[in-house]
């Protein structure tokens, strides 16, 4: 008998819904993590009287009860929904570029719709049409993947198949004019970390249908009440969590998985294994080289890491009413050119965008009263951070900071007087608390070819299974849904 | 038909088909990245510090520098004011204390912490009566809240010391004197006797010069023939001193007593949250008498502790749950001891504890019974989860 049936690596999103899931079914289940608490890239630090949210911007698929979309369902199962309370954003976002151009788009298909006709009237049907398509092409790819149509085809799904791995770029100059329309409509496109011209339209258009339909949720107390929410299923249903213990190597005999051996050396047996590390670590790291299959290895070498990020969090003295911030989300951008905004992600070159989140807005009680937070990011490669000397960190840091904060100064005057506790992470952070290559919160890079159309989910290695964004989509939503797939799969094995 | 089918069918698929062939064939071999992430890592951040002390300073008759030097020859980079957390086993007992690096981070060839003898002082005595050079200490690698931030601090800080609460602010002078950086700093010192005041020479020498750094003791018992500021950091000498506070940062750091006296006399200067950053400093001298101790719950109460899997231990009222792990031969994982970090987050499955307020604990962490043990005092006998 196994010590375990299944060992999970890493408390991550993924991780956490894989083990709760499985322990939820019966299965003995021993989580591992690395550090003190659960949740990887969903948690939340103190810093004087602010609670940070680290990761979470805009939860999608989540739904109303009335509307229950595909997570409410899946987090119904683990029996959360009655630990958390979730706050509805109404709006998707406002893109500006500072002096030129404005508009804000509300969670809602016939707002949006109103709303860019109102800045471009020229553009009016082309809008229509677009919207048209953009709903027609989801609906198609719902009926197919997620009503799993026995007799789907190009015949009876022809928008699918003639838009799905198109660049969005090419659909965009194809119905619009406006670099400014096409800048509002693309807006998302850091929530996958691909600029128009690389970012499928299926990832384009699900991103928009999906807010819109499901709405942008947050939840109080953060991502972290999630992920401590989760995990006290996980505890409930008899299974066994243990921190600040990593996993250094999984053992494979007669080509299965026979068990973990933790970074304090310790020898512990299961049948299956669910690393949610990156691929990349469990292939390279954690399995010995032997029992690698040779197609994987060219699998990994021919994806690329995906972005990582730096993100300031500001802790500001006042209501975010005070300095005029009205919505959750804001994209600046200091001109229209998503492609050399991307490549700059790759340079300490001066951000010409910034994301930013206000918690306060929809939940006035994120912060505590007559205070608000702030999260300003901008995606970054962490090539060109693991060159600066370890001594110079530091200032590379501030600087880059400060330059973003410059721009949230053009737009909101007053708000680095605002700032009482601020802290800033960088790709080097995530580095550093993922342990993932570059830092790559979204996993590989989601070009069309690492998506889940090309890449087959298996790992090539008898009772192992992956979990989290290296193994699919990036986001909470697609890692939440990717421990409960592995832990089907499991599952499922376990009973034949 | 099937979903496989209805994906070849995509518009572009077999290109891209095509495409990944002549990238695995071209595919870059991961193998050599292997440890690039721990490698960036260790630079930065080690989990430990391997220490072997170098020289013992005598700075007064109550405190001494030890200066420590990596044993395997790195130290990593730090921000002025951080502290690293020495470890040491005594009297078969495993514990760790934060101490503030007092040099300057312009370089990384060692460490000074100075350690100020204290009443009952269970690792600051051992380091002083102790330790001697060539002595080896593990640590904990620099971290730490305390530390200049030029994204909305200025340029005029104002730094409130008490006794040995000098040390961060002696790294932070350091570096801006060295380095020529361009903020002005005053210092104003309170000690209780000029003797006793650590750094007070190399203070004067930087005040006389350097232009941007202004050194200022305030002693509260003086000798009679004493000619400086005498008493304690009141408002009134703050604003005596500072001929315009608005646009200053305040800085404070010295024992709990400083914290109950200084704040509200920054308070009273008008000075908003904002503008006043405070180092932690561990558990008050007395639990009991913080506001909130349940009278019913004696200091000398002891209460058992089990550990889900594990032994179950005693554990006494007044001192932190981490303390009485420590004595039990369980060490947590800790950096700050001071209810900050969370390193030492731990999950009470049953029972009460008492923490005091300002102790860092996430709001959902209180809402699913998580603890930071370095800071939680029982109350009750209680189970938890390591």
């Amino acid at each position: 008998m196994p010590d375990y049936d299944v060992i999970v690596i890493g408390a991550g999103n993924g991780g956490l819904t894989a083990s709760a899931s499985l322990a939820k079914r019966g299965a003995k289940v021993l989580l591992l993590e690395r550090h003190n608490l659960p949740g990887g890239c969903a948690t939340s630090f103190i810093r004087g009287r602010f609670e940070f949210e680290v990761a979470l911007h805009q939860l999608s698929g989540l739904g109303t009860p009335e509307q229950p979309g595909p997570l409410r369902g899946l987090l119904g199962q683990l029996a959360v929904l009655d630990k958390i309370e979730f706050t509805e954003e109404d709006t998707l976002y406002r893109t500006m570029v500072p002096g030129e151009f404005e508009v804000t788009l509300k969670a809602d298909r016939t707002e949006i719709i109103a709303a860019l006709k109102e800045k471009f009237p020229d553009e009016a049907d082309a809008i229509d049409k677009f919207f048209d398509l953009v709903w027609e092409f989801c609906m198609q790819m719902v009926s197919i993947f997620f009503m799993r149509d026995p007799e789907a085809s190009r015949e009876k799904y022809p928008i699918y198949c003639k838009y799905a791995i198109k660049s969005s770029k090419e659909v965009l100059d194809d119905y619009f004019k406006s670099p400014f329309l096409k800048l509002a409509i693309a807006s998302y496109w850091g929530y996958v970390g691909l600029p128009p011209s690389r970012l499928t339209f299926m990832d384009m258009a699900m991103l928009l249908w999906a807010y819109t339909e499901f709405k942008p949720f947050h939840i109080k107390g953060g991502s972290q009440a999630l992920s401590n929410a989760i995990l006290d299923t996980f505890i409930k249903a008899g299974g066994y969590p243990r921190f600040n213990c990593g996993a250094k190597k999984i053992i494979i005999s007669d080509g299965k998985v026979k068990g973990v051996i933790t970074e304090t050396g310790e020898e512990i047996t299961c049948d299956y294994v669910v690393s949610n590390a990156s691929t990349i670590s469990t292939y390279m790291e954690m399995l010995d080289e032997k029992y690698v299959p040779d197609d994987k290895l060219k699998m990994l070498g021919s994806r690329s890491v995906g972005p990582s990020g730096f993100t300031i969090y500001c802790g500001l003295d006042c209501e975010p009413q005070d300095l005029g911030i009205d919505v959750s989300t804001q994209f600046i951008s200091l001109n229209t050119d998503i492609e050399r905004q991307f490549a700059s992600w790759r340079t300490f070159d001066r951000p010409e965008m910034c994301g930013m989140s206000c918690y306060d807005v929809a939940d006035p009680d994120f912060s505590p009263a007559g205070a608000c937070q702030v999260a300003v990011i901008n995606l970054q490669f962490a090539d060109h951070w693991l060159t600066i000397p370890p001594s110079q960190y530091a200032d590379v840091k501030y600087r880059y900071a400060q330059a973003l904060l410059d721009i949230v100064e053009k737009v909101y005057p007053g708000f680095g007087d605002a700032l009482e506790e601020v802290d800033v992470s960088s790709p080097i952070t995530h580095l550093r608390y993922l342990g993932h290559p570059g830092g790559g919160f979204y996993g590989f890079e989601k070009f069309a070819k690492d998506s889940n159309l090309f890449i087959p989910p298996t790992s090539g290695i008898d009772g192992l299974y992956f979990a989290g964004a290296w193994a699919g989509m990036a986001g909470f939503q697609p890692t939440l849904e990717s421990g409960v797939s592995a832990a089907k799969a499991i599952y499922r094995k376990m009973n034949k | 038909m099937t979903k496989q089918d209805i994906r070849q069918q995509i518009e572009g698929y077999a290109e891209i088909q095509a495409e990944i062939e002549v990238l695995r064939k071209y595919a870059h071999d991961r193998r050599a990245d292997r440890g690039t992430v721990d490698r960036v890592i260790n630079l930065l951040h080690p989990k430990e510090l391997k220490l072997t002390v170098s020289e013992i300073i005598e700075e007064t008759a109550s405190s001494k520098t030890f200066r420590l030097i990596s044993a395997d020859g790195y130290l990593p980079p730090f921000q002025a004011g951080q502290y690293i957390n020495i470890f040491v086993n005594l009297a078969g007992i495993r514990s760790s204390r934060p101490y503030s690096i007092a040099s300057s981070p312009s370089q990384t060839a060692y460490y000074d912490v100075t350690v100020r003898r204290v009443e009952d002082g269970f690792v600051s005595n051992y380091l002083l009566d102790e330790v001697t050079i060539g002595n080896s200490l593990t640590s904990t690698s620099p971290a730490g809240l305390f530390y200049y931030n030029p994204l909305f601090h200025g340029n005029n800080l104002v730094f409130l010391a008490g006794g040995s609460g000098i040390t961060p602010f002696m790294s932070m002078i350091r570096e801006v004197t060295d380095r020529g950086l361009d903020r002005n700093i005053t210092l104003i010192y309170g000690s209780r006797d000029p003797d006793d005041m650590i750094f007070k020479d190399e203070l004067e020498d930087r005040a006389q010069r350097h232009g941007n750094f202004t050194f200022i003791p305030v002693i509260s018992e003086p000798p009679p023939s004493y000619s400086g500021h005498t008493g304690f950091i009141t408002a009134e000498l703050m604003q005596k001193l500072l001929d315009d506070v608005k646009d200053r940062m305040f800085y404070v750091c010295g024992p709990e007593e400083m914290y109950t006296f200084c704040l509200p006399e920054l308070d009273k200067l008008g000075m908003p949250k904002k503008r006043v950053r405070q180092e932690v400093f561990g558990p008050p001298k007395d639990i009991t008498m913080e506001a909130g101790w349940p009278s019913e719950v004696k200091k000398d109460d002891t209460f058992e502790v089990q550990i889900r899997g594990g032994k179950t231990i005693p554990a006494r009222a007044d001192e932190p749950l981490m303390i009485s792990l420590e004595r039990a031969g369980i060490t947590i994982p800790t950096s700050c001891r001071s209810g900050e970090c969370s390193l030492c987050r731990t999950k009470l499955l049953s029972g009460e504890v008492f923490q005091p307020r300002g102790v860092k604990v996430r709001k959902s962490d209180r809402q699913f019974g998580y603890i930071h043990a370095c800071m939680a005092y029982p109350l009750k006998d209680l189970e938890i989860m390591l």
